[in-house]
C-alpha cells in the first residue's frame, strides 16, 4: 500500500523524466515489433511461395536427374525439324519418327528424370514420413504442320499438365488450389481434368468444356484458383491417365508406372531433416529438396526483404533497444543520485536497503511497462504503415532442384527444335508475392518482456547505487 | 514527565571513540578519544564550530556511522561492532532523527512522511494512521496532514520532521541543528516544542547546534573542539 503510494507519487513528480524514459523504450520496443511484424510478413510471403510450389502439406519433394540420352547416329537424328526434302513441306522428327503433315500432340516430362511409381509407397513406409504421393509434371506440346509448302510453320503451343494422385488430395500442387467451380476428382474419373482459373479464362473454358492433351479429349470437371504467389500447372489430370499418355523424353518410352516427383509429408516439422536423410539413404541418386532448401534458392525482392528484415532490421532494432536501455539506465541513475539524501533519510528511519531498491525498481519497471505498452502501440502503427506502403514483392524460383517447373515452348517460324528433353525449355519463374506484415502474440509477449527487462536493467543500476549508500554518507550530501 | 533528577539508567556509554575520515589521501580526525555517558531522559546539547565533529558524534550515536575505534554501547549492545541488520533495527525502533534541512520526502504528504517512519516496524495500516494522526496533533499540524512539504513553511516542515521522529516512540531523539534553517521566532517555537516533548515524554534528547540560545536550554552542554568533547555545564545535580 505504502509502496504503491510512494511509487505513484514519485512517477507523478518525475513525470517528464518518466515520459522521456518510457518514450525511449517505446521507440525501441516499437521498432522491434515492427521489424518482427515485417519479418513475419516476409516469411509468410515466402511460405506462401513455397506452399504454392509444393502444396500445403508437402515438406519434402523427391526428384531425380534425367538419364543421359543414348548415343545415336547424328544423320537423320532422332528429333529434328527443317524444310522437307526438296525444300517442300516442313518435316518434324520426333523419337525417330518424322512427320510432314498433320498435328503432333505429345505429353512429355520436363527436365527431370523418372522414378518408379512404387517409390512413393517405399517413401511412405519410412519411419518419419506421414504420407507420400507421386506426381507427374508434364508439358503437352502441340505442333500443327502446314498442309502446303507455301504455308508457314506455326509456332508450337504448350500446356503445363500435372498428373495428380487423386488418392492423396492433400499432397502436390493441386492441394493448394481452391475449387471455384465444378468438382474435385473422384476415383471414377479418367478422361476428366481440372483446369486453372487463369488458363480457363484465357481459353474460354468452363465446366463441361473439353481440353485435348496427347490427342485425347478431357472434360473439364472443375476450375481451381491457386494462390497469387504461384505459377501453377494449367491442367490437372489423374496420375494414371498421365502415366498412360506421357512419353519419357529421355527414352522415348511410355511413362506407365513412372512418376517424376514424389511429394512427402514428414510426421512433424522437427522430422523434416530426418526424412531427408532417410530418403537420401533409400534413394542415393535422388534429389531431395525441403522447403527450407528451396527457400534458400528463392531470389528477388522477397528474399532481399527477408534478408533486410532479418539482418539490418534486426540489428537496427537491437541497437535502438540498447540505446533506449542505456538512456533509461543513465537517467534512472541520475535520478537516484539526486535522491541520495532522500534514501539516506529513509535509511536513517530504519528502511532496509532491499526496500529502497525495490522502490527504485518498482518505479523503473512501471516506467518500462508504460513504455512497453506505448511500444506495442507504436509497433502496431509501424506494421500498419509497412502494410500500406510496402511495395509488392517478387520471388524468383529456380526450376532446377526439384522446384517449380515452368516451361515455355521453344522454336520459331519454319522450324521447331525438339530436343531429348522435349520441345520445351525450363527457366526460372518470377512471381508476385503479396506481403502482409502483422503483429504476432509472440511479438507482444516479447515487448512486455523487453519492457520489464528494460525497467529492471535501468532500476537495478539505480537500485544498486541506492543499496550501497551508507546513511551517514547519504545524509552528508544534504549538509 | 522529566523532573531533571531521574538519571539512574545509563542509556549510552562511549569509550575511546575516534572517527577518522580519509579524504584525498589525508586523514581527518573528526572525533578523537571520546568518552561519554548519557543517562536516560537526559537532554545533552553539543555545541561547537562547523567541522569540529558535532554531526559525526551524532551520527555515531544514531548508528548512522561507525567509529574507527572505540565502543558505543547503547542498551547493552555495542553499535560499533553490531552487524548492520541489528543496527538498522535499533535505528528503526529506538532513535528519532531531526535534521537541519528537515529531510522530508517531497512527493509524500505530511501524513505519509510521518508514516514512513513506521514502515520498518511493520505496524498495520489502521494503527499506523492513528499513530500518525496523534503525532501530527502533538506538533500542532493535525490539519495539515494532506499537505506536501512544499506547501508548508520551514517551521511547519520541521514540525512534520519532529512528528516523524516521535511517531515510533523512540528512546532517544537526535537533533542535528534543528533550528539551523529557521528564523528566530520559528527557532524559539521549535525549541519550545522540543522542550515540551522532552519533558512530557521522558525522552533522551541529544541536540547538536552552534546556536547558544538553543543549547542553553539543555541540562548538560558539551563543546566539541577539533574532535574532542568537553562538558561545560551540568545542571543535573
Amino acid at each position: 500500500m505504502f509502496f504503491l503510494t510512494y511509487l505513484r507519487r514519485e512517477l507523478r513528480r518525475r513525470m517528464r523524466q518518466a515520459v522521456f524514459i518510457a518514450l525511449g523504450l517505446a521507440i525501441g520496443i516499437g521498432l522491434v515489433i515492427t521489424v518482427m511484424g515485417a519479418s513475419s510478413g516476409v516469411k509468410a510471403a515466402q511460405a506462401k511461395v513455397l506452399r504454392a510450389l509444393y502444396g500445403i502439406g508437402t515438406d519434402v519433394t523427391v526428384t531425380t536427374k534425367p538419364k543421359p540420352p543414348p548415343a545415336r547416329p547424328t544423320t537423320g537424328g532422332q528429333n529434328a525439324a527443317g524444310p522437307g526434302p526438296g525444300g517442300g513441306h516442313a518435316t518434324v522428327c520426333l523419337n525417330g519418327k518424322c512427320y510432314t503433315s498433320g498435328t503432333i500432340d505429345t505429353l512429355a516430362g520436363g527436365d527431370q528424370g523418372t522414378l518408379s511409381a512404387a517409390t512413393a509407397g517405399q517413401i511412405a513406409r519410412l519411419h518419419d514420413v506421414s504420407a507420400a504421393a507421386g506426381g507427374l509434371l508434364l508439358t503437352d506440346n502441340r505442333i500443327v504442320l502446314p498442309t502446303s509448302s507455301s504455308s508457314p510453320l506455326q509456332p508450337p503451343t504448350s500446356v503445363s499438365v500435372d498428373g495428380t494422385d487423386i488418392s492423396h488430395p492433400h499432397l502436390g500442387p493441386l492441394s493448394n488450389g481452391k475449387l471455384t467451380n465444378g468438382r474435385a476428382f473422384t476415383a471414377a474419373d479418367a478422361n476428366a481434368d481440372v483446369v486453372d482459373a487463369n488458363y480457363a479464362t484465357a481459353n474460354k473454358l468452363k465446366v463441361g468444356s473439353t481440353v485435348t492433351l496427347a490427342k485425347t479429349k478431357f472434360t473439364v470437371i472443375g476450375i481451381v484458383t491457386q494462390p497469387q504467389a504461384s505459377s501453377p500447372p494449367e491442367v490437372y489430370i489423374p496420375l494414371a491417365r498421365a502415366q498412360a499418355l506421357a512419353t519419357d523424353p529421355g527414352t522415348g518410352h511410355s511413362m506407365r508406372g513412372k512418376v517424376n516427383t514424389v511429394y512427402v509429408t514428414a510426421a512433424s516439422d522437427a522430422d523434416i531433416g530426418a526424412v531427408q536423410q532417410e530418403i537420401e539413404h533409400l534413394l542415393p541418386q535422388a534429389t531431395v529438396t525441403s522447403s527450407s532448401d528451396l527457400a534458400s534458392e528463392i531470389t528477388g525482392s522477397a528474399a532481399s526483404a527477408a534478408k533486410l528484415a532479418g539482418a539490418l532490421g534486426k540489428w537496427l532494432a537491437v541497437l535502438v533497444l540498447i540505446a533506449a536501455f542505456a538512456v533509461a539506465s543513465l537517467l534512472t541513475m541520475a535520478a537516484v543520485a539526486r535522491r541520495v539524501p532522500e534514501f539516506g533519510t529513509l535509511k536513517a528511519l530504519g528502511w532496509r536497503s532491499s526496500r529502497i531498491v525495490s522502490q527504485v525498481l518498482g518505479e523503473s519497471v512501471s516506467t518500462g511497462i508504460i513504455g512497453g505498452l506505448a511500444g506495442v502501440g507504436l509497433g502496431f502503427a509501424g506494421v500498419a504503415i509497412i502494410d500500406k506502403v510496402a511495395p509488392k514483392l517478387s520471388a524468383t524460383v529456380p526450376s532446377s532442384g526439384g522446384g517449380l517447373q515452368t516451361q515455355v515452348a521453344g522454336g520459331g517460324s519454319g522450324s521447331v527444335a525438339a530436343g531429348p528433353t522435349g520441345a520445351a525449355a525450363s527457366h526460372a519463374a518470377t512471381i508476385a508475392v503479396p506481403m502482409s506484415a502483422s503483429v504476432t502474440v509472440g511479438a507482444i509477449i516479447l515487448a512486455v518482456l523487453l519492457a520489464v527487462a528494460g525497467g529492471l536493467l535501468a532500476g537495478s543500476f539505480g537500485g544498486w547505487r541506492a543499496a550501497r549508500l551508507r546513511p551517514a554518507a547519504a545524509l552528508a550530501r544534504v549538509a | 514527565m522529566n523532573t531533571g533528577v531521574q538519571y539512574e539508567t545509563l542509556i549510552y556509554r562511549l569509550a575511546g571513540v575516534s572517527k577518522i575520515y580519509r579524504k584525498g589521501g589525508r586523514e581527518i580526525l573528526a572525533v578523537r578519544d571520546l568518552d561519554l555517558e548519557i543517562r536516560a531522559g537526559e537532554w545533552l546539547a553539543v555545541q561547537g564550530k562547523t567541522g569540529h565533529g558535532k554531526t559525526t558524534l551524532l551520527q555515531i550515536l544514531g548508528g548512522l556511522d561507525r567509529p574507527t575505534r572505540g565502543r558505543v554501547e547503547f542498551g547493552g549492545q555495542d553499535l560499533a561492532t553490531a552487524n548492520e541488520a541489528r543496527v538498522r533495527k535499533v535505528r528503526a525502533s529506538s532513535f528519532g532523527f531531526i535534521f537541519q534541512t528537515f529531510n522530508l520526502v517531497p512527493t509524500l504528504s505530511a501524513q505519509e512522511n510521518v508514516e514512513a517512519a513506521l514502515i520498518p516496524l511493520g505496524v498495520r495500516l489502521a494503527q499506523r494512521r492513528a499513530r500518525v494522526a496523534a503525532a501530527l496533533d502533538s506538533v500542532g499540524l493535525g490539519d495539515r496532514a494532506q499537505h506536501l512539504p512544499g506547501e508548508l513553511s520551514g517551521g511547519q516542515q520541521q514540525r512534520v520532521a519532529i512528528a516523524r521522529a516521535l511517531v515510533k516512540a523512540p528512546k532517544v531523539l537526535l537533533a542535528d541543528e534543528p533550528t539551523g534553517n529557521l528564523d528566530e521566532d520559528t527557532r524559539d517555537e521549535i525549541v519550545g516544542l522540543l522542550d515540551t516533548l522532552w519533558r512530557e515524554r521522558g525522552l533522551t534528547l541529544v541536540l547538536v547546534s552552534h546556536d547558544s540560545s538553543v543549547v542553553r536550554r539543555a541540562q548538560r552542554i558539551g563543546v566539541m573542539t577539533r574532535g574532542r568533547l568537553s562538558i561545560r555545564q551540568d545542571t543535573r545535580a
